[in-house]
């Protein structure tokens, strides 16, 4: 049996036909308004980026993977091993042993050092809590963030490995870019 | 008797809150009650009257015009306090200013940094900001204050309970305050190193980062670790710690305040023995001799070799069990033996027969530690309490100093609580029997001279002991080494003894016994690792093959004749060296050697391991440990897991379970609870006890509606007389005693190396002038055939005619020597 709509269906008011002028308009207008954006462009010339060639340049502020730093005149290392970042870390993913400082081995500017620092960068949201607890200024947040590896526990970074610099330094977006 | 003071109740108002307080608590305590806090930094209750240094505390009472130390300031009926208020709270702010004025604050290198009072306090009743621009005050740090203590006198706030634990607590008098002022500092009088058997305590009191252990330094900070609460097994005190645990390893052990069981305090052995978990020579994988060399093997091995071993010595193998055993480990190692192996040769090291022991474990002669603390007198007999169990020297000399109990000590060596006694009695080394009748006469007020002599003691003394005890209050405690009860007719003695002061029954009074089998020695006899001793002291039923050998013949002693003779072919040492406790040497050495299987459930190698062992399964650490045990008052206390297991060490109770399953019998036991199940069936008196009612606490099964299943001792059997005080004839008389350093977790902790004794003999300066010798010149001393090399040490108070010399410490231990009578000759 065929279906039959009961009083509820409303018939469909449709405009009235256009006319010649009225029809090319909604043939061409919009589309003609789109290109004019389009050529408007093409003097501006391309922009992709062509990475990994070519890196976006991050802000000066920018959360990327940690750093260590050292002082400069003595060249000590500043994190005296506290665990303060660790306790800060929501993540969880700073472990921190720390050992004392002898007179032979002197390598931070506190009475303890951390014998082990390590950053689990596959756990690491990047929330920068580490580098505000820092008493010391000693752990900054860096700008590198091409962290992809190919095993979990190589993105556990190592005291040696946030200590040292960067092989490739990521660019700074420049002021008003 | 003198009762313990019960106080009354009264009610004060703070912050207009009514609280209901004990009448003259001190106000912080009070305070606590009404669920406010006032801070402090000074005061801490067990270190006895406050002394108000720290200005903390500071409160407001109407009625009187100035603050207040809320510390020592008891609290009244109808007193009304404020802690709020703003004459309070400027107060408070000025006292962290002022603290803090020379504190370095340098909370980031600071190892209390996080778990440390000043912190807390600043941040809670702090005023944010110091107005002091100048520079700190500075010293050199940090500082050894000891080899186990850092000091870092910038950070301290001159609270001195330090001091105070020094010079009240542990009354070793050499921490002290030197210069005035901002100059202060804490230091030993000369700078010598603070060295003493309870000195870590000062770390757990310090409320700032001035003291800090070396050991833990910088290994953790707050938020890395966690704590497991557990009981310590290095000696019969079994004080109750807590085990901080950071990555599975032990790094630091704090006490759990325990009012019936330590007090609150720690020795340093317990404090930093923990190292022992952690160290390289611990042995963590099942040994086997294979061409005679111990070679680490699978467990598969170990097992099979043990138990064809076993199957093999059926009926003629017999076991040794040290005081660091388990109830449960014993229990089900004595079943074992006795169901699966025909054997009832069991025994512990004490060297003491076990039906001694029943008749004085009676639950109505038993006192409590605390007791001693609360007793009109306490008589210490055969012990020196700071080497055999050491919080019971604190406990005494709490007693002494706050409550003045009487301290009378009837001993042989000189004691180091001789000078808070009232009399200090001494007697000759094995005449404890002979000194008991001698006592036994006195207080029945006859006269004791010619008995006391051969007990090698004064009569007069005797005599002035006597009266002490029967007219200094009907509250006697007698803290008895249990070691001498295999002195002739000193049970009887003592039974005499504590019937003469009408000790049972009677709430705290009673005896205590320093168990000789180490530390849960009582344990391991309550759980029926004693010979001829089934679970819970019942004798065992005579259908066994061997029921006609008597306990003595049964026991240690026999043990080693046996294997000597070959009669026994194997042994089974369960936490035990016979070398190295205070069993005969010699005739141990050869047993060892005769014995074609010794099976050893060991964490070291010591002498009797490495030289004779077969098979050697690794044995847990207290930390790893699950399972109970019993303190000497009748405490069942529980041990509980802290860490994983270590290497590839197998609980004992499942090591022993497989060797059982293995000689065909099933201990029907697959967890650790199970054990514990298994042993509270088995002993009467332990009826329907659960591990959840021990608990954390633990508990003492004398209180217990079970306490009745007790088995009543049968009468005293005649025991053999007092030996005879032997004629000098130019010979010293040889007494030994057992340090608490010389002992093996000691000797494998870095941080307590140190202190690790070698051999020396005690002797008095008369005897050594008569011999030509001087302090510190190395001797031999020999009897019979057997000697040993040790340093004089010249002790004023050693009666002449005797000489101490050390156990524990292997081949020049003691118990190498054969004979009460010894010669000592320069080597």
């Amino acid at each position: 049996m065929a279906w039959t709509p009961g009083e509820d269906v409303v018939e469909v008011v449709r405009a009235p036909a256009p006319g010649a002028a009225g029809g090319l308009y909604r043939s061409f207008g919009e589309t003609l308004r789109g290109l004019k954006t389009t050529f408007a462009r093409i003097i501006e010339g391309p922009v992709t980026i062509q990475y990994p060639e070519e890196k976006v340049p991050v802000y000066p502020r920018f959360r990327g993977r940690h750093k260590l730093h050292r002082f400069e005149d003595t060249g000590l290392e500043k994190c005296v091993g506290c665990s303060l970042c660790a306790a800060a870390c929501p993540a969880d993913c700073i472990r921190v042993v720390a050992a004392e400082n002898t007179p032979d081995n002197r390598v931070s500017a506190g009475e303890r050092y951390a014998a082990v620092y390590e950053i689990n960068l596959s756990r690491c949201i990047f929330c920068g809590y580490c580098e505000v607890a820092c008493p010391f200024d000693a752990i900054t947040m860096g700008h590198e963030y091409e962290l992809s590896d190919y095993s979990r526990t190589d993105l556990i970074f190592t005291k040696e490995m946030l200590l040292a610099e960067p092989l490739e330094r990521t660019p700074l977006r420049k002021e008003g870019e | 008797m003198m009762a313990r003071p019960e106080p009354k109740s009264i009610t004060f108002t703070i912050d207009g809150l009514e609280v209901e307080a004990p009448e003259n608590a001190m106000l912080v305590d009070a305070a606590k009650l009404g669920d406010i806090e006032i801070p402090v930094f000074c005061y801490e209750p067990k270190l006895g009257n406050p002394v108000g240094a720290c200005r903390m505390c500071l409160v407001e009472i109407e009625g009187i015009p100035k603050l207040q130390t809320g510390c020592s300031t008891p609290v009244k009926d109808g007193m009304v306090v404020h802690t709020q208020s703003e004459r309070v709270r400027t107060a408070q702010q000025a006292v962290v200013e002022f603290l803090l004025i020379n504190h370095p604050l340098d909370c980031p290198v600071c190892d209390k940094g996080g778990e440390c009072p000043l912190q807390d306090i600043t941040f809670g009743w702090g005023a944010g900001s110091s107005r002091f621009i100048e520079p700190k005050r500075h010293f050199v740090k940090p500082l050894e204050l000891s080899p186990l203590i850092a000091i870092d006198r910038e950070r301290c706030i001159l609270c001195y309970r330090c001091v105070r634990f020094s010079q009240e607590i542990a009354e070793d008098y050499q921490l002290v305050l030197l210069e005035r002022g901002a100059h202060s500092y804490v230091s030993t009088f000369d700078a010598h190193p603070y060295v003493a058997p309870f000195s870590g305590n000062i770390i757990e009191l310090c409320p700032v980062g001035a003291l800090t252990s070396r050991p833990y330094r910088f290994r953790a900070r707050p938020w890395d670790i966690e704590g497991a609460g557990s009981v310590c097994t290095f000696c019969p005190s079994q004080c109750n710690v807590t085990l901080t645990v950071r990555d599975e390893r032990v790094l630091r052990v704090l006490a759990r305040d325990h009012a019936e069981v330590d007090d609150g305090w720690l020795c340093d052995k317990g404090r930093f023995a923990y190292q022992s978990i952690h160290v390289d020579e611990r042995i963590t994988e099942p040994l086997v001799r294979d061409g005679g060399e111990l070679r680490a093997v699978p467990w598969e091995r170990a097992l099979q070799e043990a138990a064809s071993a076993l199957a093999r010595a059926r009926g003629k193998v017999a076991a040794l069990a040290g005081g660091q055993s388990t109830n449960e480990e014993a229990f089900l190692l004595a079943r074992l033996m006795r169901e699966g192996l025909g054997s009832e040769r069991i025994d512990t090291l004490a060297g003491v027969a076990p039906a001694k022991q029943h008749q004085l474990a009676r639950p109505d002669l038993q006192a409590k530690v605390s007791d001693l603390e609360f007793a009109d007198t306490v008589l210490v007999l055969g012990s020196e309490p700071v080497d055999d169990m050491p919080i019971v020297d604190l406990r005494i000399r709490k007693g002494v100093r706050r409550r003045r109990v009487k301290l009378a000590l009837a001993t042989s060596r000189p004691s180091s609580l001789d000078r808070n006694a009232r009399l200090a009695l001494r007697y000759s080394p094995g005449c404890e029997g002979a000194f008991l009748r001698a006592l036994a006469l006195a207080l029945a007020g006859e006269d004791c001279q010619t008995p006391a002599q051969a007990a090698g003691a004064e009569g007069e003394q005797v005599r002035q002991l006597a009266e002490l005890l029967r007219s200094g209050g009907s509250d006697v405690v007698i803290l008895y080494g249990e070691r001498m009860l295999a002195q002739g007719s000193a049970v009887e003695g003592l039974l005499r003894l504590a019937s003469m002061l009408e000790l049972s029954g009677r709430d705290g009074a009673g005896m205590l016994a320093v168990p000789a089998a180490g530390a849960n020695g009582r344990g391991l006899l309550e759980a029926g690792f004693a010979p001829g001793y089934g679970p819970g002291l019942q004798p065992r039923p005579t259908a066994s093959d061997q029921i006609d050998l008597t306990a003595a013949q049964l026991g240690a002693h026999a043990m080693a004749g046996g294997l000597s003779s070959g009669e026994l072919s194997a042994v089974y040492l369960l936490h035990a060296d016979p070398l190295e406790s205070a069993l005969p040497r010699a005739q141990w050495s050869h047993a060892l050697a005769q014995a074609s299987t010794v099976i050893a459930h060991a964490s070291f190698l010591t002498e009797g391991v490495r030289d004779h062992a077969t098979v050697v399964f690794p044995a847990q650490s207290y930390a790893e440990k699950e399972g109970t045990l019993v303190h000497p008052d009748g405490r069942l206390q529980r041990l509980r897991p802290a860490i994983g297991k270590q290497g590839q060490t197998r609980a004992e109770w499942s090591v022993i379970c497989e060797l059982a399953k293995r000689c065909g019998l099933d201990l029907g036991v697959l967890t650790g609870p199970m054990a514990s199940k298994q042993l509270f069936e088995a002993v009467p008196f332990y009826a329907a006890l659960t591990l959840e009612e021990i608990g954390g606490r633990g508990v003492r099964w004398q209180e217990r509606d079970a306490a009745a299943g007790f088995p009543e001792p049968p009468p005293l059997e005649a025991e053999e007389p007092p030996a005879a005080l032997p004629s000098p004839n130019g010979a010293l008389r040889l007494g030994s005693f057992r340090s608490i350093w010389a002992a093996t977790e000691v000797r494998v902790s870095p941080a307590l190396q140190f202190l690790h004794p070698t051999q020396r003999v005690e002797m008095a300066p008369a005897d050594a002038e008569r011999l030509g010798l001087a302090h510190g010149e190395t001797v031999r001393v020999s009897a019979n055939d057997s000697s040993v090399t040790a340093t004089v040490t010249l002790r004023d108070s050693t009666p002449a005619g005797s000489v101490f010399l050390e156990e524990g410490l292997g081949a020049h231990s003691a118990n190498a020597l054969a004979g009460a009578m010894v010669e000592v000759r320069k080597a």
